[in-house]
């Protein structure tokens, strides 16, 4: 019975098969409060953010570095590009290259990780911590975390998150065959987590439930909010063009092997500039106006969430302005750091502020 | 599926055909006619020898007889009306034909001829109470069916043993009813002659339009000024003229006064109409689908006749086939426009070589620049869509705006703008002939021209029809950009007969060659197409040997060479292959060499998907068009190119901040003017060493 509806489906494009996607509307309601905020550094390639509370840090290429009294300093630098950053004890726990996670600096200075069950690390991608235990995401065993746009083409469903613990040396799998898991936060006795390509948040741990169904976006990395909740950011919108390539074999791969990643029809950090990039007829300017509500190659949006899962407010910058492509955010304070990837900027904004807007 | 496969099946296949003709109306009838296939093969089947040729002339006997009825009840039906009584005008009329020819004696002619003018009048009736006191039609048809059917029954106690007592000495009469020619007989000779008057009248002559507009809205119609009350009670006339001459007919074949003449002939006839597709509710119908009807009816009920079923059974089986054949028309016609925008977009394979590289890093003579990034900017948000700019001998600088304006904006500061005439549609490509009148190729239009007073005339709108083609492409949907030659004659592009102004990017989806340039020859004001299968043909330029045109293909991103004089007249020669964008107008330099406006640039997806069709009819079926591929019109530039097909100079907007989308130049005193069709703004560009007195119309027409 299972069957003949999923062929019936497949078919007529219902249900899983549907190439719709879920609009802008209720929480997700579009402004532009990301394209107010203060630029508080841009980098060469920064890629997480971390804070004990205190201070912010910023992995960027090989190094590190700290935020302190509005200036920023290295801090520590690696062998290798840092592709997570977080906090714990004291100390900085990092990924270095997606291969190997590492603390410096605290209680647990030196323990690092290159597998677990005898599978190494290949795009581990997000840390978190509850305080003693360390969760991370590796996105997909068969790409590292610079394609993730070939994870996402090639119905990747490998991603995994891993629980390391300190005290003990070990590492276990909490949960794999995702559809690329990037960030896993620990809330309340459970862990959410982002399973990016099915657009959902999954709880897991005292059962498996669905914390947020159908996101108009990919969801990423997540980070704790101060009443309980998280932020959670959205590296890209979902495009109707792109659920449909999702679901075109033969195009998808031939794109695949005569095209360049950077002008695939795929999400993206960044989008306007290349001359080469596939534009959609309603992203054409017109009478000299780009709609903001044009399907967007990429998008900035940050979520509020509160601590039973439902979506408070959102941010974003929408289509035509610059600061697309949100991989991380930090809460410190009373503001709210963002890093954004696609103009590679670190973006500062009150959470007063904010939510002064949006109760509006 | 490989590259080459695609190619040649796609080449082979003509999936256009399929939208095309589910685009035209007379797909309307489809469910119709499919019924009266089925009933024919099931009848041929079930008895065979039905389909005798013997047996046709009683047939078409009857199809003729009931047919006149129902063309009569037909144009009621379609004028939004309802006839119940045409059994008891039938009745009444037969009845009168008997009388005059049985009991008075008279000749046949005069005999029909009062017949069916006792028709008319009886139709006139109706039609005086419902056009013109407005009573409802169901009602007043119903009475006038009662009333009737009274009069009849009491005349015809008065008078039937006269009627069938008396007999008729005139051949002219036995013919009428029981005769044939090569098995035609009059009935049906007289209903495919009504039939054809009937087609040709609704379709084409003015009172037929205006019984389908009335039909449609009876308040729209009146309000456009159509006389609706006369028309209205015109068609009960015909109707009651038409019932009449059914009765001459049936009056001379069966010479009958018998209380059941005509009863149940208005449920017949109705039952006919609506099988045949007209709607009750008016404003929709044709001859065909009377006739169809018509034709369903009677082999059903003669077939199931002959299969001995009892006449009640019959009656049971024609109002079930009655009822699923207008659930599924109704069904068929919600759905046929819905159908056609999923069906009629049918990409085929297009081919083009990897675009060449024009990356400001790039070597060669596309590298982009930004010198177009500090033009002058004239009508900033003034003006809405200039697709093409011109400036006439006094400086003056003239556009089409998507309002269907051309806007003068006068020398020397362009500030000062107004309204140089109004044509309606999209005015596209310009250009001034040697009286400084300015043509227009006028999207959605044709071809028209502005005198220098203002006066906007009509130059053509229509060019000869290709014999094959389902689409009427005698018309012209998207007259593009045009030039004129020396004698006179003007070369005008049409990009695509497939799709309409207000829908041309979907032609790039297609990648057909849907395009075609037509000659217009003022001399004697004949238009006929000179090419045909281009790429959405777009900018045509004079050459300089003045023998021959260059023109662009947009999708094709070529410029090509047509010669329309000379030695080589009729040859066309590539001239440049592969640009990086996607080319728009050709227009002259001062130096001797050509400007060519690039509207977009490839991308390496768009191109991709240009070589699986299979896709891109995916994509246009399923996905909204905001959501399709479309070409980069965000960034745009204009090329320098010369007689040879070299490309001598490049000028680029590449942030596309000021002029995205550049689909026309024009050079005037050392200046370049930019337009484009997604804008706002005309450009003004200095051009460093051009020719300062360069004036298009002095060097094309002289000095004045």
């Amino acid at each position: 019975m299972a069957l003949f509806k999923a062929l019936t489906d497949k078919l007529l494009g219902h249900g899983e098969a549907s190439i719709a996607v879920p609009i802008l509307d209720g929480s997700f309601k579009p402004n532009t409060l990301l394209d107010q905020a203060d630029v508080v550094g841009t980098f060469e390639s920064p890629s997480d953010l971390a804070t004990d509370g205190k201070e912010l840090f910023l992995a960027d290429g090989n190094a590190v570095r700290r935020l302190s009294g509005g200036a920023w300093r290295d801090f520590l630098t690696a062998e290798g590009p840092m592709t997570a950053l977080a906090c714990f004890d004291g100390g900085i726990a990092m990924a270095i290259d997606g291969k190997e996670v590492r603390i410096a600096g605290g209680r647990f200075d030196g323990k690092r990780w290159s597998a677990v069950n005898g599978v190494p690390f290949v795009s581990i991608n997000a840390i978190a911590s509850d305080g003693q235990r360390l969760y991370i995401s590796d996105g997909s065993l068969t790409n590292a975390v610079d394609n993730w746009a070939h994870d996402l083409m090639n119905h990747g469903c490998t991603g995994r998150v891993i629980v390391l613990d300190p005290n003990t040396g070990s590492a276990r799998i909490l949960t794999n065959g995702l559809r690329y898991a990037f960030g896993a936060m620990p809330i309340g006795g459970k862990v959410w987590i982002s399973e990016t390509w099915r657009h959902r948040i999954r709880s897991v741990g005292q059962g498996d439930e669905m914390v947020l169904d159908h996101l108009p976006a990919y969801p990423g990395r997540m980070a704790p909010a101060s009443d309980g909740g998280v932020w959670l950011c959205l590296f890209a919108r979902r495009t109707q063009l792109v659920e449909f390539v999702l679901r075109e074999a033969v195009f998808r791969r031939r794109m695949m092997k005569e095209i360049e990643p950077e002008h695939w029809i795929a999400p993206a950090f960044r989008s306007g500039d290349s001359g080469r990039e596939p534009v959609q007829a309603g992203g054409i300017r017109s009478m000299g106006v780009l709609k903001p509500w044009a399907p967007p190659r990429s998008y900035g949006l940050v979520v509020r969430i509160d601590a039973n899962g439902i979506p408070v407010y959102s941010i974003h910058s929408r289509v035509g302005a610059e600061n697309h492509g949100i991989v991380a955010v930090a809460e410190l304070g009373t503001d709210l750091f963002v890093l954004a990837k696609g103009p590679r900027r670190v973006l500062k904004l009150s959470i007063g502020n904010i939510e002064k807007e949006v109760a509006e | 599926m490989t590259d080459g496969f695609a190619k040649i099946l796609y080449r082979l296949w003509p999936g256009h055909v399929i939208g095309e003709v589910l685009s035209k109306r007379w797909t309307e009838t489809a469910i119709p006619v499919l019924a009266l296939i089925l009933i024919v093969v099931w009848l041929s089947v079930e008895l065979p020898g039905f389909f005798s040729p013997a047996s046709f002339p009683e047939m078409f006997r009857q199809a003729g007889e009931i047919g006149l009825v129902v063309l009569g009840l037909s144009l009621v039906l379609i004028v939004g009306g309802i006839d119940l009584s045409v059994g008891s005008i039938f009745a009444l009329s037969n009845f009168t034909a008997l009388l005059l020819v049985n009991v008075y004696g008279w000749n046949v002619g005069p005999a029909i001829f009062v017949t069916l003018l006792v028709g008319a009048a009886l139709g006139a009736v109706n039609g005086f109470l419902i056009g013109i006191l407005k009573l409802r039609a169901f009602l007043t048809t119903l009475i006038t069916l009662i009333v009737y059917r009274a009069i009849y029954e009491l005349l015809i106690q008065q008078y039937s043993t006269q009627i069938t007592a008396g007999t008729p000495d005139s051949a002219v009469w036995d013919f009428l009813g029981i005769g044939n020619v090569y098995g035609v007989t009059p009935a049906i000779a007289a209903c495919v002659l009504v039939a054809v008057v009937g087609h040709l009248i609704i379709t084409r002559a003015r009172v037929g339009w205006h019984i389908m507009a009335i039909g449609g809205s009876r308040r729209a119609a009146f309000n456009a000024g159509i006389k609706v009350e006369s028309t209205i009670a015109l068609c009960y006339v015909v109707s009651g003229i038409l019932s009449a001459a059914s009765a001459v007919f049936f009056a001379a074949r069966l010479s009958t006064v018998a209380g059941e003449v005509g009863l149940g002939l208005e449920v017949t006839a109705l039952t006919a109409a609506i099988l045949g597709g007209i709607s009750l509710g008016g404003g929709n119908g044709s001859v065909t689908k009377a006739l169809l009807g018509t034709m369903i009816v009677l082999l059903v009920r003669n077939g199931l006749i002959n299969m001995s079923v009892p006449g009640g059974g019959t009656r049971m089986i024609l109002a079930v086939i009655l009822l699923i054949s207008a659930v599924v028309d109704i069904k068929w016609n919600r759905n046929r426009l819905k159908l056609l925008n999923k069906v009629y977009v049918s990409p085929t394979y297009h081919e083009l070589p990897p675009a060449p590289e024009c990356s400001p890093q790039a070597v060669g003579p596309y590298r982009m620049n930004d010198r177009l990034a500090d033009v002058e900017t004239i009508g900033l948000g003034e003006v809405e869509g200039p697709e093409d700019v011109i400036l006439d001998r006094d400086d003056n600088l003239y556009t089409g705006t998507r309002h269907g304006d051309i806007m003068r904006f006068l020398a020397p500061d362009y500030k000062k703008v107004e309204r140089f005439a109004h044509i309606g549609g999209v005015p596209l490509g310009l250009a001034f002939d040697k009286s400084d009148n300015l043509y227009v190729c006028v999207g959605g239009m044709g071809l028209y021209y502005v005198t220098p007073s203002g006066e906007v005339k009509r130059a053509t709108d229509e060019t000869n029809a290709t014999l094959f083609s389902i689409i009427d492409d005698s018309r012209l949907r998207l007259a593009d950009d045009l030039d004129i030659a020396p004698d006179g004659r003007i070369f005008f592009s049409e990009a695509t007969i497939r799709y309409e102004m207000h829908d041309w990017p979907v032609d790039a989806l297609e990648g057909r060659g849907n395009g075609r340039i037509i000659c217009y020859d003022p001399r004697d004001k004949r238009t006929r197409t000179v090419l045909r299968g281009l790429h959405f043909p777009n900018g045509i330029c004079l050459a300089n040997d003045r023998q021959s045109i260059l023109f662009v293909e947009t999708w094709n991103c070529s410029v090509s060479r047509y010669y329309f004089d000379g030695p080589k007249n009729g040859k066309v020669e590539k001239l440049i292959e592969n640009l990086p964008g996607y080319p728009d107008n050709i227009n002259e330099a001062s130096d001797g060499n050509y400007w060519l406006a690039i509207s977009g640039m490839r991308n390496p997806v768009f191109d991709l998907a240009q070589r699986l069709p299979g896709f891109r009819k995916r994509m246009a079926a399923r996905l909204p068009a905001d959501e399709w591929l479309a070409a980069d019109s965000n960034k745009g530039g204009v090329l320098k190119f010369n007689d040879q097909g070299e490309i001598i100079d490049s000028l680029w907007d590449i942030k596309g901040r000021n002029h995205p989308m550049i689909t026309s130049m024009r050079e005037h005193k050392g200046y370049l003017y930019l337009g484009g069709i997604s804008n706002n703004r005309v450009g003004r560009y200095r051009l460093p060493g051009a020719d300062p007195n360069y004036v298009q119309s002095v060097r094309r027409w002289g000095s004045r």
